[in-house]
């Protein structure tokens, strides 16, 4: 069963400089993932989980299985950044934390995941403001 | 004295300024009272000292700082080998935390049942001096020597006097909320905390009396005296036990998210112990507290303040896994409509048969989800609405429950810091008190002659701190071993009355109101009076308070009584104290009958009066019928080997026979293999403090076997062994040769052993497939090649239908060698394979933390009915690389991983001597091969059969925290009868009459204490007869209702004194 769908960046062709995601990954958040003891804390209290292929929790986990595949779901990109899962995780993992460095290997990459001239007017209109203030702040890390 | 309509004059003038004379019918009555002989009385002591600036000073052996179940355990074993014991608690009562609860897991026996009678035991105890509501402030001096400053708060109430009749409760017209009850009911500002609360005096809260005094003026035996100042007591002793027990964690600053404090219907899991127990809120009954509604369904959120990193506390619970399954499960039994959930992260049913009690809660109908919820809302109807992921579906869902319990962590005292001040004594970052050595020394507190006991180390269950308690108590024996002891009381030399006939006494209580409000006691004193033989009949306001006890010995000897019978409550409670009157008055104390009229009458028929009076006459008749029959029965008193005989040398082994040594008692260690050691010779190191098993075996060989008291056997089994408690005399074949052993007490410390796989996992068919024991053994000799990648599979053989049970120790021990193997071959990739994972004590789920954080191992939880699967290489089977196939439960995928060494957490069962063993001691063994203890909880240590102990893995498997603190303990029990010298046996046993046994064996597998054997006849050594062993039996009856052919006559119940009883309560007297 394949969760995601997307293909935004091609994960083979993705060279880390510790050889596994989870390494980058730490060295990026300065998060320890494998404290995660998936108690699924961070997904229950996620305001966006509705529209996520991937729970945080399983998000965690693809990254300590070495799933690179992740790096092309929706959620890194759906994370409103509000620490609520950060707040509450009994492991006190900063989740927030991995999410952003997820999207900044793909951002240091310069692949874009929105491209502002693909949406439409309505949407633009309809989108609170805030929503892109996120958006570019993921873009300027 | 007070009539019938008394009762109703409170009922309707609760709290408002009463008369002096308002209860007083005529003037008769009050100047009976004033009449009354004056007590000594403790409030015009203490104010009397206080007044001259003195203070009183106790000396005693060991000082006990709370008497909760640890503390109480403590107290009796110290006080049973002789010693004297001063033990204080904070409250007014004892009992402490366990008998708050409803029931026990996993045998769902009754808290307060089984604690009451220690509570009771320990009032009463000649050594044992109780000071409750008290705290200590300072403690100088060195072992051997400690000199400790109690304060001792007023209760403003004269415990000599304090009958606990209730009345000043029913006029106090101040309510707080009950502590007892977790603030779920109320109290009055003057109480007792629960109705079996040891001592039973009433306690005025200072902070919350308005000092109206309306119950000065209600009590009758004048008990209240606002005058009675708190004071300072000095106590000198030899050494101190700390038993302060915990909290537990309130969310109310930290997971707010859960919205206890905020929404009514969440509770923690303590206030519903409350809600469930039959002395309870709600009288036992499931109901929520916003309406009092029974609720349709109810959810249980666990590791609420535990396993948190943040916003609690990040060690494991260790009882909450099994007390919300508990409390689920009892809610489920009495209603199964109501619907339950269960969420949680990893189930923890580790102990003696824990996994089969989560099992059954399973079959009941209870659900479990694993997954912890992110946030609790509450609805309109005050229902609320939970919202969690189910991890092993991967669903995030909204659930609403009419009742939600928090499952919230025990937590250490938060007074803990400040104790350890004033005792000099460390506490640890999380506020538990520290030990010298977690792995070596878990009771050793950081300050020489302290000793800790229970949950103030860290949290635990019950026995685990019954143990610990016990182990403690052999530990502060130690340095004032040598001091005099004082066994039992002293009695006057008992009168022989088999010549006379009988002359019968009959005491009637009024318990206060408890019976003379509901039946007339003056009647029933007056219809005993009428009977033949009764020589003499009173009644008493309080049969059991002092003075009336000093009347019946007063009467008996003046008007010449050689039977005495109380009419009152339950020979339960209160049988022991009247037969220490009748001892006290030279009669043997089996000259003695009870007529329970409170229990039997004036409660069970409280709204009628003729009927209750007329059941409580027939009830004194039948027990005066009885007690013409009744004769003086002697105890068989027999001495006791001062050795002990430990089967096992391994480390509980050693360690019982140290802690024997110390207190000055000789000991024999029985070991199979040529050297001491046990298990651990095979193993690398231990979890969780990592400490090499070399430094800890090598310096208790070196001691035991420089210990002048300590006799080491080698290579040595147990061949034959006859004798009973105290007089055991033993074969040992030692290496071809026989030896002949004496001693008077056997501990068993056989341990374990890893079970046979019979090539499951492909167990054996690969070079590179081991089990943990095998992985330890090459680790330690350094034969390991280095791996590439490493599965480790946990509960292999366990948790399934042909062993149903958890290991307990297999989850520590592959998190320990999973970081050996990670810290020796850094690049190693190391999978851990697991159905939940249990590392529930101190300092092991922090280890757990650190390993998976900082050695990167990754852990794949599968279910429980889809195991790994192990394939074999088809070219290569025996050497070649491994395939294992696992089913992730939280990613609901199949995965594949390739392993070049596959560890087994291979499941456990009793020693190899088990079977052989069993039979010799004629002790119970489970179906896993572990012995059975006396009862599993408050007698972890004890077999059934008297003089015959346990300890370590040989009871369950176990880490090596648990196996020293119950090592220590069982030295302690062992100790018991050493110390006592002599034992006294029962003196209501069996007998048999030989002539009536046909020698069929019925009654011999009838008796649960090995007491009866089949010998020749005296006269007919043909054929043979059962004998009763005087020692061993405890009067339980069951081999006089099995007998075939009525061959067996229960002394003091025989079939004579039950026929004459019936008859009088049929009301015709029949002589035999």
């Amino acid at each position: 069963m394949n969760k995601i769908s997307d293909e935004i960046v091609n994960v083979n062709s993705l060279k880390f400089k510790k050889g596994e995601l989870v390494k980058e990954i730490e060295e990026l958040c300065g998060e320890n993932l494998f404290g995660c003891y998936q108690c699924g804390t961070c997904s229950a209290g996620c305001p966006f989980i509705e529209d996520m292929d991937l729970s945080p929790d399983e998000v965690i986990r693809y990254v300590i299985l070495d799933k690179k595949e992740v790096l092309n779901s929706k959620t890194i990109w759906l994370c409103a950044a509000c620490y609520t899962c950060a707040e509450r995780c009994p492991r006190d993992i900063n989740i927030t934390k991995i999410m952003e460095a997820l999207r900044q290997i793909i951002l240091r990459k310069n692949i874009d995941r929105t491209n502002l001239t693909n949406i439409s007017k309505d949407e633009k209109e309809s989108i609170p403001q805030l929503a892109f203030v996120c958006l570019f702040r993921k873009n300027v890390g | 004295m007070p009539l019938k309509s008394y009762n109703k004059k409170i009922d309707h003038d609760l709290g408002v300024p009463l008369q002096d004379d308002y209860f007083y019918d005529d003037p008769e009555e009050i100047i009976e009272n004033k009449s009354m002989p004056e007590l000594e009385s403790t409030a015009r002591l203490v104010t009397e000292r206080s007044r001259r600036g003195e203070k009183r000073v106790i000396n005693g052996d060991v000082l006990i700082v709370g008497a909760g179940i640890s503390g109480m355990q403590a107290a009796l074993d110290v006080a049973d080998k002789g010693y004297k014991v001063v033990i204080i608690d904070k409250t007014s009562t004892i009992g402490g935390a366990m008998v708050k609860l409803d029931k026990t897991f996993p045998t769902n026996d009754c808290s307060i049942c089984t604690a009451a009678p220690k509570m009771v035991e320990l009032s009463r105890h000649p050594n044992i001096k109780l000071i409750t509501y008290a705290g200590i402030n300072s403690l100088d001096g060195k072992p051997g020597n400690f000199k400790a400053n109690i304060w001792r708060k007023s209760k403003y109430v004269d415990p000599d006097k304090c009958t606990g009749c209730d009345d000043c409760v029913e006029v106090c017209p101040v309510e707080v909320a009950n502590p007892f009850d977790e603030k779920l009911s109320i109290r009055k500002a003057i109480y007792i905390e629960f109705p079996q609360a040891v001592p039973i005096v009433y306690t005025i809260d200072y902070e919350n009396c308005n000092g109206c005094g309306a119950c000065d003026r209600v009590c009758e035996p004048e008990a209240i005296s606002f005058l009675e100042k708190s004071e300072e007591i000095e106590v000198n002793v030899g050494s101190v036990i700390v038993a302060t027990g915990f909290e537990v964690f309130e969310p109310l600053e930290m997971r707010k998210e859960y919205g206890y404090g905020k929404y009514e219907n969440v509770i923690t899991a303590m206030q519903f112990e409350r809600i469930l127990s039959s002395f309870g809120p709600t009288d036992g009954k499931v109901r929520r507290p916003s309406d009092g509604n029974k609720p349709k369904t109810i959810g249980w959120i666990q590791c609420v303040g535990s396993r948190s990193e943040q916003l609690g506390f990040p060690y494991c619970s260790r009882v909450c896994c099994m007390y919300a399954t508990k409390e689920a499960s009892i809610a489920k039994e009495a209603n199964p409509d109501i619907d339950i959930t269960i969420y949680y992260m990893d189930i923890r049913a580790y102990g003696k048969d824990f996994q089969q009690y989560y099992d059954h809660a399973k079959d009941l109908g209870v659900k479990y989800i694993r997954g912890r919820p992110a946030s609790v809302y509450e609805n309109t109807d005050k229902s609320l609405t939970i919202r969690y992921k189910d991890t092993l579906t991967g669903k995030v869902e909204e659930s609403t429950v009419d009742l939600l319990v928090l499952s919230t962590a025990i937590m250490p005292n938060q007074g803990n810091k400040k104790l350890g001040e004033v005792l000099g004594i460390e506490v640890d970052e999380n506020g538990f008190f520290k030990q010298d050595s977690l792995l070596t020394d878990p009771i050793q507190s950081t300050r020489e002659g302290i000793f800790l006991a229970g949950c103030i180390q860290g949290p635990k269950d019950i026995p685990d701190s019954v143990s610990m308690a016990s182990g403690a108590a052999a530990k502060a024996v130690a340095p004032i071993k040598d001091r005099e002891r004082l066994i039992g009381k002293e009695f006057p030399p008992e009168r022989d009355v088999s010549n006379e006939k009988p002359r019968i006494g009959v005491f009637v209580c009024h318990c206060g109101k408890n019976i003379a409000s509901y039946l007339d006691v003056e009647k029933v004193t007056e219809e005993a009076k009428k009977l033949p033989n009764v020589e003499y009949a009173d009644h008493m306001m309080f049969v059991c308070s002092e003075d009336s006890c000093n009347k019946i010995k007063e009467t008996a000897q003046e008007k010449g009584l050689n039977r005495i019978i109380v009419a009152a409550c339950s020979p339960r409670t209160h049988g022991g104290l009247f037969q220490d009157t009748l001892m006290e008055a030279g009669l043997n104390k089996y000259l003695f009958e009870m007529a329970n009229i409170r229990n039997h009458c004036s409660w069970v028929h409280s709204d009628d009066w003729d009927a209750a009076t007329k059941k409580a006459v027939d009830l004194v008749r039948s027990s005066v019928a009885k007690a013409r029959y009744l004769e003086s029965l002697s105890e068989e008193e027999f001495s006791i080997y001062p050795k002990s005989l430990i089967i096992g040398g391994g480390v509980s082994g050693m360690k019982a026979a140290l802690a024997l040594a110390d207190m000055g008692i000789k000991s024999i260690i029985l070991e199979n293999e040529p050297k001491l050691g046990g298990r651990l010779r095979y193993l690398h190191s231990m979890f969780p403090s990592d400490t090499k098993s070399e430094d800890i075996i090598n310096p208790l060989i070196k001691n035991v076997t420089k210990n002048k008291l300590i006799t080491v056997m080698t290579d040595s089994e147990l061949e034959k062994l006859e004798g009973y408690i105290g007089n055991y005399k033993g074969e040992v074949k030692q290496k071809g040769n026989k030896r002949e052993i004496e001693f008077g007490t056997i501990i068993v410390a056989t341990g374990f052993k890893e079970i046979d796989l019979d090539d499951k996992y492909q167990y054996g068919k690969n070079r590179n497939i081991m089990s943990q024991t095998e992985l330890e053994t090459k680790l330690k000799n350094n034969d390991l090649k280095e791996p590439k990648n490493i599965v480790i599979i946990n509960c292999a053989g366990a948790m399934d239908e042909e062993r149903p049970y958890c290991c307990r120790v297999g989850c520590g021990v592959s998190i320990k060698n999973a970081k050996l193997i990670a810290q020796k071959y850094p690049k190693s990739k190391i999978y851990l394979l697991y159905r939940d994972m249990r590392v529930f004590g101190k300092e092991e789920e922090e280890y757990y933390a650190d390993v998976l954080k900082n050695y990167h191992v990754t852990t794949i939880r599968h279910p429980g009915d889809r195991k790994p699967e192990v394939i074999l290489d088809k070219k290569d089977p025996k050497n070649g690389p491994i395939t294992i196939k696992v089913y992730d439960d939280i990613l609901n995928e199949e995965m594949t991983l390739p392993a070049d060494l596959l560890v087994l957490t291979v499941n456990t069962e009793g020693g190899a001597k088990t079977e052989k063993l069993k039979n010799m001691l004629k002790v119970p063994v489970d179906a896993a091969g572990f012995f059975i203890e006396t009862h599993a909880k408050i007698k972890p240590l004890d077999f059934s059969t008297s003089g015959v102990y346990m300890c370590g893995a040989a009871h369950y498997p176990k880490n090596l925290v648990d196996s020293i603190a119950q090592a220590e303990g069982a030295a302690s029990r062992a100790a018991i009868p050493i110390a006592q010298e002599k034992m006294k046996g029962e003196g209501i046993i069996s007998e048999v009459i030989e002539d009536k046994c046909r020698g069929c064996g019925t009654c011999e597998l009838a008796c649960a204490y090995s007491a009866i054997d089949l010998v020749p006849h005296s006269r007919d050594p043909g054929r043979l007869v059962a004998k009763v062993n005087r020692a061993l039996c405890k009067g339980c009856g069951s081999c006089a209702a099995a007998c075939l052919n009525s061959a067996i006559e229960q002394k003091g119940y025989d079939s004579n004194q039950i026929n004459v009883m019936i008859a009088a309560l049929l009301e015709k007297e029949v002589t035999a």
